[in-house]
């Protein structure tokens, strides 16, 4: 596991030492990312072959059905659930190095709550308004909640880690009570339509989420770039990255609002999908110990999968019936959370 | 008279004077309003031939004393959980008991097609205690131990799992789950009478239970060494509250469904006024327990009327912030 490759750049002035495993692990979630999403672009009500599916991808139209059903319904979906996946799971990554707590999670802290309670008031007090606004309405919403749990559990003292959970949890309880009781004074309409959204699917997904997505997942890709070396620091804890020569305040409050916004960007287009971000971070882990920046592109890839999966057998366990992904990812997320916990060391005493 | 036996005596009238007030105010509270004097009318001097006297005495009277006998269940199940553990976080909706209670209420919907109202307590016993051993389990094998922490952890992650498998069984079989769905949600409108009365001697059993058990809690809530050397029966103390926790939150889920956050509010606000003696807690805690839910209940019809809010929707309203100000002030 610690052999590397030293890679040369610019005649010998730039080198990078890379560890073989973790990059194998990469490729190797890369290439299930891959057959995973193949398979998904392949299963569904209206039967279609591989060769045909192939067609449509590259522009050759069978018949105007497959075609159809392809690309208007299947491969957004399949995009989203992908794009939607990794961005969670890359919040999550970056809150939990912020706040060095292994339990952090964009749904356990409240953020996710937070981003549905102001998609939900969009829905229900100005149903005429435009569907571009969620993910604005969503990142303040989430920033808000993420800022108020900050403030009241303190960050400071030793214990505070645990108390941001248990914060989280409080605000959590009460913030989707506020989203239930909206839901309740509504509209049927548009209760009906966020009742949907809430669940957490990717059903409905279409080319605009696509292009939602993949215009904040190309802000993001950079800001993490950047966020690695801070984040790494951050990880010895706030002494050291002192002695490092790190601005502590700037970077964490730079890295929370990076997770913030990846998360909320995730729940605008498809709803909250609980524990991706939470346990995706540390399954890269268990399977590849690595530096800062390549973790972050780990856990990534390993987000991605997971929705896609989820989407996957929520399509095919009860057909025709639909199970929404964040459904899947609750029923598989929870287990692993406990697992986790049961890992987790000592340190977190009470 | 020692000075907690005095307190005891003058709150009692305070305690049941409150009590008649928001029964009285949760009834006459309504689409229609019923001026007090028709209410007691209705109640002591009752005419079928009077259009308000049979809507107080069919639709709004059960719904009262349904609020009323879970309210200080759930107090009184939160009060023995928090004494016994000494666990100032502990609850029966935070600690999976509900979760448990609604999963098997659900499961066994699914399995028998509804089931008769006389199994529903039972049903949601059995889940109630399965949610708390999963929870209780899990926290036990965290390196940790059964601390606050893991304990609310295990509770949340437990939670989790079953409210997805409840809205999973709710997908494949939406037909036999219309009703559940606001049932779910914790609600006191329109349950029935029928299962009411099978409920009944469970809330019975719990709460004498509880009240028996008061005096050796109190000496559990010291710690269990201190019990132990006053002579307490630890093991046996603690398996006859679980089953008092699991009969009152039992009956309580079967009869209202989940109404989260009571029992952790009641008992600390109990407290705060009479000390740490469980001997005062249990019964303050099921006195006010009826009158806070009680209102609550009064809140959720009037705050947005004519739509009506579900109870537990208010209750974990309620309950969310005082959580979070346990959390900063206790630990």
């Amino acid at each position: 596991m610690t052999r590397s490759v030293m890679v040369e750049l610019v005649g010998g002035r730039l080198s990078l030492a890379l560890l073989v495993w973790p990059l194998a692990v990469l490729v190797l979630l890369a290439c299930a990312l891959l057959l995973t999403g193949a398979f998904s672009l392949l299963t569904g009500s209206y039967g279609l072959s591989a060769p045909d599916v192939l067609a449509v991808l590259r522009g050759t139209l069978p018949e105007a059905v497959a075609g159809t059903v392809v690309w208007e319904f299947r491969f957004p979906r399949l995009l989203v659930a992908m794009l939607a996946g990794a961005l969670l799971a890359l919040s999550g990554a970056i809150l939990q190095g912020v706040t060095r707590n292994p339990l952090a999670d964009p749904s356990l802290v409240g953020v996710s709550q937070g981003a549905s309670l102001a998609v939900v008031s969009l829905i229900i007090l100005a149903p005429q308004a435009d569907g571009a606004l969620r993910p604005f309405a969503a990142f303040a919403g989430a920033l808000a909640v993420a800022a108020l749990i900050q403030a009241m559990s303190g960050a400071r003292t030793t214990g505070a880690t645990m108390r941001f959970v248990l914060t989280g949890i409080g605000m959590a309880a009460f913030i989707s009570a506020v989203t239930s009781t909206l839901l309740t004074y509504g509209r049927i309409d548009g209760a009906l339509s966020a009742l949907g959204w809430l669940a957490g699917s990717v059903h409905a997904a279409g080319w605009n989420e696509v292009r939602a997505l993949g215009l904040v997942g190309a802000m993001i890709v950079p800001a993490a770039t950047w966020a690695a070396r801070p984040l790494g620091a951050l990880r010895m804890g706030p002494e050291v990255a002192v002695g490092l020569g790190l601005a502590v305040s700037p970077a964490r409050v730079g890295l929370i609002t990076l997770s913030v916004a990846a998360a909320a960007a995730a729940v605008a287009a498809v709803g909250p999908l609980g524990f991706v971000g939470l346990v995706a971070p540390h399954i890269a882990r268990r399977v590849a110990h690595s530096g800062p920046g390549l973790h972050l592109a780990l856990s990534a890839a390993t987000g991605a999968l997971m929705v896609t999966l989820a989407d996957l057998i929520g399509r095919a366990a009860f057909v025709p019936l639909q199970i929404p992904a964040g459904l899947v990812t609750a029923l598989m997320g929870a287990p692993l959370f406990v697992a986790l916990m049961l890992r987790a060391q000592s340190r977190q005493n009470l | 008279m020692k000075p907690a036996h005095l307190q005891a005596v003058a709150g009692a009238p305070v305690v049941l004077g409150l009590l008649v007030l928001t029964f009285g105010w949760h009834v006459s509270v309504g689409v229609k309003a019923v001026p007090l004097a028709t209410v007691a009318d209705a109640l002591l001097d009752f005419d079928p031939e009077v259009f308000d006297h049979v809507v107080i005495r069919d639709l709004r009277l059960p719904r009262a004393v349904f609020a009323a006998v879970v309210g200080a269940s759930l107090s009184v199940a939160g009060a023995l959980m928090q004494g016994v553990t000494r666990n100032p976080l502990a609850e029966p909706g935070l600690l999976g008991l509900m979760a448990g209670a609604s999963f098997a209420v659900v499961a066994a919907g699914a399995l028998m097609g509804g089931g008769s109202s006389a199994l529903l307590p039972l049903i949601a016993a059995l889940g109630a205690l399965g949610g708390a051993g999963l929870v209780w389990g899990i926290a036990m094998a965290a390196p940790s131990g059964a601390t606050s922490l893991s304990l609310v952890l295990a509770g949340a992650a437990v939670t989790a799992f079953l409210y997805a498998a409840v809205t999973l069984l709710h997908l494949l079989d939406e037909q036999t789950f219309q009703n559940l769905r606001v049932w779910l949600n914790g609600t006191l409108a329109g349950r029935s009478p029928e299962v009411f009365w099978w409920c009944l001697p469970w809330f019975a059993g719990g709460l004498a239970l509880a009240f028996l058990l008061a005096r050796q809690v109190t000496a559990l809530a010291m710690g269990e060494e201190a019990a132990i050397g006053l002579g307490v029966n630890v093991a046996r103390i603690k398996l006859l509250a679980l089953f008092a926790v699991v009969a009152l939150t039992a009956a309580s889920v079967a009869l209202v469904g989940p109404m989260g956050f009571v029992g952790l509010v009641i008992p600390h606000a109990v407290r705060l006024l009479v000390g740490s003696d469980y001997r005062l807690i249990v019964p303050y805690s099921a006195g006010l327990g009826a009158v806070y839910l009680l209102a609550i209940d009064v809140v959720a019809r009037m705050v947005l009327a004519p739509v009506e809010v579900a109870t537990g929707l208010v209750t974990a309203l309620v309950g969310g912030p005082v959580f979070v100000w346990l959390v900063r002030v206790r630990l």
